[in-house]
C-alpha cells in the first residue's frame, strides 16, 4: 500500500483529518512539556541533602514558666538522649537541611568587604554534630567538644573555628586550599578558621540559590526557651526510638512542651511535596490526555470504518486481503498523526519558549519531540487496530448489497 | 419545540451508548481538569478583603544595604524594621495603622486534662481588628490605650477558645503563656481566611493564628518572633541592640481612605525617610512603596507558577478534549445524514434542524457538565491531598459551580457549532434516494 | 471458464436453515457471454457471490478457470478474485475520495503491479472506455453512465479473464444502458467471458445465453450457445419471466 491515494482520499475529507491532526499535535506539545516538567521535578526531589536520611529524626523542646534554665536542660537533655538505647548519636542543632527554617549570612574573605563573597547556611551544633548530621568529613577535621560556645540567638558572637561544604569551600577559596584559611563572618568581627571541608550538606531552603553552601559552628544556641535535638538511631531503630522519646523528654523535665518529631525523610517528604504534587498533577493530566486522544481516534476510525463498509467491501471485492484493508487504515492513521505531530513539534518547542520566557524555565531538551514521536505513533496504530480490525472482517458480499 | 428536540436528543444519545459515553467522559474530564485548575487559581488569587482592598496598604521603605538591594528586581525589603515601625506607629499618620509580626509561645492551661501548648501569636496594634475585620464572638478587641500601656491582654481564636475554655464566653478570664498571666477581652468567631494576606512574607497559606495579643506587650518579652528576619548587616549583641538594628522582622499595613490621603501618606512616608537619612539610615535612593492589598498579593506571587502553569494545563486539555467531542459530534451526525434529509423533506427548515442538533449537544454538555462537576469535586479533594495547605483554596463555591456548569454546556455547544452547520447542509430528499 | 455441479447454500440461524442455492449446476465456456435472471429474492445475488468468490459455498463443487475453489483460505480467494475476475456492481462502487485515475488503480495496487504498468494500464482501460481525458476528475463529476464505464475500466485494467457484471445498467436511464450493454458485448468479443446478472429480459436477450433462477435453483439450463435463439422463444423461459417481472414489449 502507498500512501498517496490514501494521502489524497484523505485530502477529500479535511475537517476529520485536521480533528485528529490538531489532537495529535496539542497532545504531542503538552505531553513533551509535561514530562519535561515532570522529569525536572524529579531530579530535584532526587537530590542528596548530605545527611543520612534514613535513621535520623528532629524535633524540638520549649520549656516555659520564669527562671526556666534553656541551657542546663539543653545539657542535661542531651545526656538522656545519648543513654538511650536504640540512639547512635545525638546533638543540639538550629536547624536541619530541607526543613524551611533557618539561619543564613553572607561570608567574605576581607573585613568591611562590600558585598560578601558568598551565602551560606549556619548550621550551630557540638562536636558530636557532623556525626549525627551524618556528613562526611572530606577534610581537616571536625570540632573539639572544648570549642563548643554557649550562646544564644540574641548572642549569636562569631565562632572562632568553622566547617564549611566542599561548595562553598571551592566558592571562597577555588585553589582547594580552604583548611587553615581565615573568613569574615560579620563585616567587622573577629575571624573565623575554617579547619574542615564536608562533602555536602544542604541549606534548609529548597529554592535558595546557594543550596550547597553551608557552615557548621560550634555552639549551643537555643531560641529562647526553645531547643531542637537531633537525633540519629542505629540502623533500623528510628521509629522504635521515636515512640519512646517525648515521654522519656517529659519524664526528665515536666515543664515544657515537646513538639512534633519529625523524620528526616518526613522533612525531605514536606520540603518536596509541592514538587511532587505537580509531578503528580502533570502525570494524570498526561494520562488523561493520552486516554482522551486515543479514544478520539479510536472514535473517529470507527466511524470511518462504518461509513466506508461499502467501499471496504469493494476492495475486497477487487482482490484486496483483509491485511490490506487493515494496512489501508492503520496507514491512513499513521499519515494524520504524523502531520499532527509536525504541527505538535513546532507547537512543542513554542510552548517550551514561551514557558522559558514567562516563568525561567530551563528549554526543553531536543529529543523529548522525537520520542513523543514515536511513543504517539504507536498510540495512534495501537488506537486504530480495533477499528481496523473490524473493516478488515467487513465480508467482500457487502460489495454486491443494494445500499 | 424545546421539549420535543430535547426528547429526540436524549433518544438518538441512547442510541450510541458508547458514542455518547465518549463524548460525555470526555467533556466530563476536560471540565474537570480546567475548572479543578481553575477553582484553585481562582481562589488563591481572588481579592480578600474586595470592599476595602483597595484602601489597606502594605508599607515598605527601603532600609536596606547601600551596597545592594534587598531583591534582585531593586524593589525595597518586604518587611519593615522594628524602628521604623514603632515610629510609624507612633506618628499615627493614616486613617488606621497595624504594626505586626508573628510570635509562639507555650501555653499552660489550667484546666490539667489539656497539655500546654505551643500558640502561635499574632502581635499588633487594635488597629487590626479595624483593618482586616475579623468576626468577634464575644468580647471585642482592646483599646489604644491598652496598646500604649503595654497591657497583658489577648483576643483568642475560636479554635484556640474551644480548646481552653469549652467554647464558652471567656472574656475576663486569664491564659497563662510562659509564666505570665494574660486576660482575655475578646474571642473571634471562624475567621475564614482563603490565604494569610496580611502576612505574605511568612507562607499566605500557612496555618492561621490562635490568639492575638499587644504589640507593646510582646516586645517587652524580649522574645524574638517566629517569623522571617533578614538582615544586611549583623544586629549586634542583645535585644535592646536588636531593636535598633537594621533587620527587617515586621509588617506594617495602613488604612487610607481616600486617593488623596493615600497621595498624603506616601510624601509623609518620603519625609520620614529623607529624615532618617540625616541620622546616616537609609542611603539607598527614596524607594518608599504603598501596594493595595491585591497589587501586593501579586508583587507576592501568591498565586504560584506551579499553579499557573497547572491552570494553563487544565485548559489545553479541555482544548484537546473539545476537538476530540467535534470529530465524534461531526461522526455521529453525518451519520444521520440521512434523518436529516427525511426531516428536511417532511417541511422541517434549516434552523429547525439546527436547533435539534444543538440541542442535543446541548444536552450532552449538560451531562458531561453535571459528571464534570462530580470529578472536579475529587480533583479538588486530590489538589487538597497533595498540597495540605492549600485546603482554603480547594473548595467549591457556588459561582464555580455554575461556571463549571455553564463552561460545560458553553464548551459543547462550540464543539457542536461546526458539526450541527454541515448537518444543516443535507438537501432535502438527497439522502432518500437509495 | 467457470464450472458449478451441485453447488448449495444454506444460511443458518439457530431457528431455521434457508436454501439460498439448491443443487446448483452451471458451465459457463471461455468467451461465453452469459444472462442469469430470475426474480427478486430467486438466488441471483447469491450465484453471484459465491461465483465472483465473495462468499463461500455449503455443498458442491466449483471449479474457477481450472482452479478447484473448494477449502481455499480468504487470502488465496482474495487473490484469485484480483486476478482472473473484473467486478461491475449496479451502484458502480467508485471509490468517491479517489479520482478516476486511482479509483482504476485500485486492483492494480492489490495484484501488486509495477507504477509504470500500471499507469500503461489505467490509460488503456480507460480510453477503451472513452474516459482518458477525465483522469483528474472525480466519481461525483460524471453521469451515472460515465460512471458505470469507470467501473468497466476499473474491472477490466487487471485483464480478468472472467467479468461479473450485477445488473450492470440498473441505475441507468435507457440510453446510458444502452451505451454500457454494447461496450460489454465489445469487450465479449474482444474474448472476455461475462456473466451479468439482471432480471431486465431486454438485457438479458442480448447476451448469448440465458439462466433462469428460481428459488435458488437452475430452471431454465441452455447448455449449448447454439440454442441462445431458441431460448429467447422458448415458452418455458418466457413463461417464467411473466411471473414475476413485467416483460416490456
Amino acid at each position: 500500500m502507498e500512501i498517496r491515494p490514501i494521502f489524497s482520499a484523505l485530502m477529500r475529507s479535511k475537517v476529520s483529518m485536521i480533528l485528529i491532526g490538531l489532537q495529535v499535535a496539542l497532545t504531542l506539545a503538552i505531553v513533551c512539556n509535561a514530562l519535561f516538567i515532570i522529569s525536572e521535578r524529579l531530579d530535584r526531589m532526587d537530590r542528596p541533602s548530605g545527611m543520612n536520611e534514613a535513621d535520623t529524626f528532629w524535633f524540638g523542646s520549649t520549656g516555659f514558666g520564669q527562671g526556666f534554665d534553656v541551657n542546663g536542660v539543653q545539657q542535661s537533655d542531651l545526656q538522656l538522649l545519648r543513654r538511650l538505647p536504640g540512639v547512635a548519636a545525638a546533638t543540639s542543632v538550629l536547624s536541619v537541611p530541607m526543613s524551611g527554617g533557618g539561619w543564613s549570612t553572607g561570608i567574605s574573605l576581607q573585613p568591611n568587604q562590600r558585598t560578601s563573597t558568598a551565602s551560606t547556611a549556619m548550621y550551630a551544633t557540638d562536636a558530636q554534630g557532623l556525626d549525627t548530621y551524618g556528613v562526611k568529613l572530606v577534610a581537616g577535621r571536625n570540632f573539639k567538644q572544648e570549642e563548643v560556645v554557649a550562646r544564644s540567638i540574641n548572642d549569636r558572637g562569631v565562632p572562632s573555628v568553622i566547617i564549611v561544604t566542599r561548595a562553598l569551600a571551592d566558592a571562597l577559596f577555588p585553589g582547594g586550599d580552604a583548611i587553615g584559611k581565615q573568613v569574615y563572618l560579620e563585616n567587622d568581627g573577629p575571624t573565623s578558621t575554617i579547619i574542615g571541608i564536608v562533602e555536602r550538606a544542604q541549606t534548609p531552603w529548597m529554592g535558595s540559590d546557594f543550596i550547597e553552601n553551608a557552615t557548621f559552628s560550634p555552639s549551643y544556641m537555643p531560641y529562647g526557651t526553645s531547643t531542637r535535638f537531633l537525633v540519629r538511631a542505629e540502623p533500623g531503630r528510628r521509629d522504635e526510638v521515636m515512640k519512646t522519646i517525648e515521654q522519656k523528654m517529659q519524664e526528665a523535665n515536666p515543664s515544657r512542651i515537646i513538639g512534633r518529631l519529625r523524620s528526616i525523610e518526613q522533612v525531605r517528604r514536606e520540603a518536596y511535596s509541592g514538587d511532587r504534587a505537580m509531578a503528580i498533577i502533570l502525570g494524570v493530566v498526561i494520562a488523561a490526555l493520552l486516554a482522551i486522544t486515543a479514544l478520539g481516534i479510536v472514535g473517529m476510525a470507527s466511524f470511518w470504518v462504518a461509513q466506508r463498509t461499502k467501499q471496504i467491501g469493494t476492495r475486497r471485492a477487487l482482490g484486496a486481503t483483509k491485511f490490506d484493508i487493515l494496512r489501508y487504515f492503520q496507514t491512513e492513521n499513521f499519515i494524520i498523526t504524523t502531520l499532527g505531530l509536525v504541527a505538535g513539534g513546532v507547537l512543542a518547542y513554542a510552548l517550551s519558549l514561551w514557558l522559558m520566557h514567562a516563568y525561567q524555565s530551563p528549554r526543553l531538551p531536543w529529543y523529548y519531540v522525537p520520542v513523543g514521536f514515536l511513543c504517539l505513533w504507536m498510540l495512534g496504530q495501537l488506537a486504530v487496530l480495533g477499528p481496523a480490525l473490524r473493516a478488515s472482517r467487513v465480508p467482500p458480499a457487502v460489495a454486491t448489497r443494494s445500499v | 419545540m424545546f421539549t420535543y428536540y430535547l426528547q429526540l436528543g436524549l433518544r438518538s444519545l441512547k442510541r450510541n451508548p458508547i458514542l455518547t459515553a465518549l463524548m460525555v467522559v470526555g467533556i466530563a474530564l476536560g471540565i474537570a481538569a480546567s475548572m479543578t485548575t481553575l477553582t484553585v487559581m481562582h481562589l488563591m488569587g481572588s481579592d480578600p478583603i474586595p470592599w476595602k482592598s483597595d484602601k489597606l496598604h502594605y508599607v515598605q521603605l527601603d532600609s536596606w544595604s547601600p551596597d545592594e538591594p534587598a531583591n534582585d528586581d531593586g524593589s525595597p525589603p518586604d518587611q519593615v524594621t522594628y524602628r521604623d515601625a514603632t515610629a510609624l506607629m507612633e506618628a499615627a499618620k493614616a486613617d488606621k495603622q497595624a504594626a505586626m509580626f508573628k510570635l509562639v509561645l507555650p501555653v499552660q492551661p489550667e484546666n490539667p486534662e489539656v497539655k500546654p501548648f505551643q500558640s502561635l501569636v499574632r502581635v499588633t496594634y487594635t488597629d487590626f481588628f479595624g483593618m482586616f475585620e475579623p468576626p468577634f464572638q464575644y468580647g471585642g478587641p482592646w483599646d489604644r490605650k491598652q496598646d500604649t500601656e503595654h497591657a497583658r491582654v489577648l483576643v483568642l481564636s475560636k479554635d484556640v477558645n474551644e480548646k481552653l475554655f469549652g467554647g464558652q464566653d471567656s472574656v475576663g478570664k486569664t491564659v497563662r503563656m510562659n509564666g505570665i498571666d494574660y486576660s482575655v477581652v475578646g474571642v473571634l468567631d471562624e475567621w475564614k481566611l482563603r490565604s494569610k494576606y496580611y502576612d505574605l512574607t511568612n507562607g499566605a497559606f500557612s496555618d492561621p493564628e490562635e490568639m492575638y495579643m499587644p504589640f507593646t506587650t510582646a516586645v517587652d518579652l524580649k522574645q524574638r518572633g517566629s517569623g522571617n528576619n533578614n538582615c544586611w548587616r549583623s544586629p549586634g549583641n542583645g535585644w535592646e541592640s536588636y531593636l535598633e538594628s537594621e533587620c527587617v522582622w515586621m509588617q506594617m499595613w495602613v488604612q487610607l481612605d481616600s486617593p488623596a490621603r493615600l497621595a498624603e501618606y506616601h510624601s509623609f512616608l518620603d519625609n520620614y525617610v529623607n529624615e532618617q537619612k540625616k541620622l546616616g539610615r537609609f542611603q539607598r535612593p527614596l524607594n518608599n512603596r504603598l501596594l493595595d492589598v491585591n497589587q501586593w498579593m501579586a508583587d507576592q506571587r501568591v498565586v504560584s507558577s506551579d499553579v499557573q502553569v497547572q491552570t494553563g494545563l487544565g485548559f489545553a486539555f479541555l482544548a484537546v478534549c473539545l476537538v476530540n467531542t467535534i470529530g465524534l459530534l461531526l461522526a455521529k451526525f453525518t451519520r444521520k445524514a440521512g434523518e436529516v434529509g427525511l426531516r428536511r423533506a417532511l417541511g422541517a427548515s434549516r434552523r429547525e434542524v439546527f436547533k435539534q442538533f444543538l440541542i442535543e449537544s446541548g444536552v450532552i454538555g449538560l451531562s458531561g457538565g453535571l459528571l464534570g462537576l462530580l470529578l472536579t469535586g475529587l480533583g479538588l479533594l486530590a489538589i487538597r491531598a497533595l498540597y495540605t495547605e492549600y485546603r482554603t483554596v480547594a473548595s467549591l463555591d457556588w459561582t464555580m459551580v455554575l461556571t463549571t456548569i455553564v463552561l460545560a454546556v458553553a464548551s459543547a455547544l462550540l464543539a457542536g457549532l461546526y458539526p450541527t452547520w454541515r448537518a444543516c447542509r443535507v438537501q432535502p430528499a438527497a439522502q432518500l434516494k437509495v | 471458464m467457470l464450472k458449478m455441479t451441485h453447488l448449495q447454500k444454506v444460511y443458518r440461524t439457530h431457528l431455521i436453515e434457508t436454501y439460498a442455492l439448491r443443487d446448483f449446476s452451471i458451465n459457463v465456456r471461455e468467451g461465453e457471454f452469459v444472462a442469469v435472471t430470475g426474480p427478486s429474492g430467486s438466488g441471483k445475488t447469491t450465484f453471484l457471490n459465491i461465483c465472483g468468490l465473495l462468499e463461500e459455498f455449503t455443498g458442491g463443487e466449483y471449479w474457477l478457470d481450472g482452479v478447484d475453489v473448494r477449502g481455499l483460505d480468504d487470502n488465496a480467494r482474495s487473490r484469485l478474485r484480483n486476478e482472473k475476475i473484473g467486478f461491475i456492481f449496479q451502484s458502480f462502487n467508485l471509490i468517491p475520495d479517489l479520482n478516476l485515475f486511482d479509483n482504476v488503480d485500485v486492483p492494480l495496487r492489490y495484484r501488486g503491479f509495477g507504477a509504470s504498468d500500471r499507469k500503461h494500464r489505467i490509460e488503456e482501460s480507460l480510453s477503451r472506455v472513452g474516459l482518458a481525458s477525465r483522469m483528474k476528475h472525480y466519481p461525483s463529476e460524471l453521469s451515472g453512465g460515465q460512471q458505470q464505464r469507470v467501473a468497466i475500466a476499473r474491472a477490466l485494467a487487471g485483464s480478468p479473464r472472467l467479468l461479473l457484471a450485477d445488473e450492470p445498467t440498473g441505475n441507468l436511464d435507457s440510453l446510458m444502458a444502452r451505451g454500457v450493454m454494447e461496450l460489454l458485448e465489445e469487450i465479449n468479443r474482444q474474448g472476455t467471458t461475462i456473466v451479468m446478472v439482471t432480471h431486465d429480459p431486454e438485457l438479458a436477450a442480448r447476451a448469448h445465453r440465458n439462466v433462469h433462477v428460481i428459488d435458488g435453483q437452475v430452471t431454465d439450463f441452455d447448455s449449448e450457445p447454439a440454442l441462445r435463439t431458441s431460448s429467447r422463444e422458448s415458452g418455458m423461459g418466457n413463461r417464467e419471466s411473466a411471473h414475476t417481472e413485467p416483460v416490456s414489449p
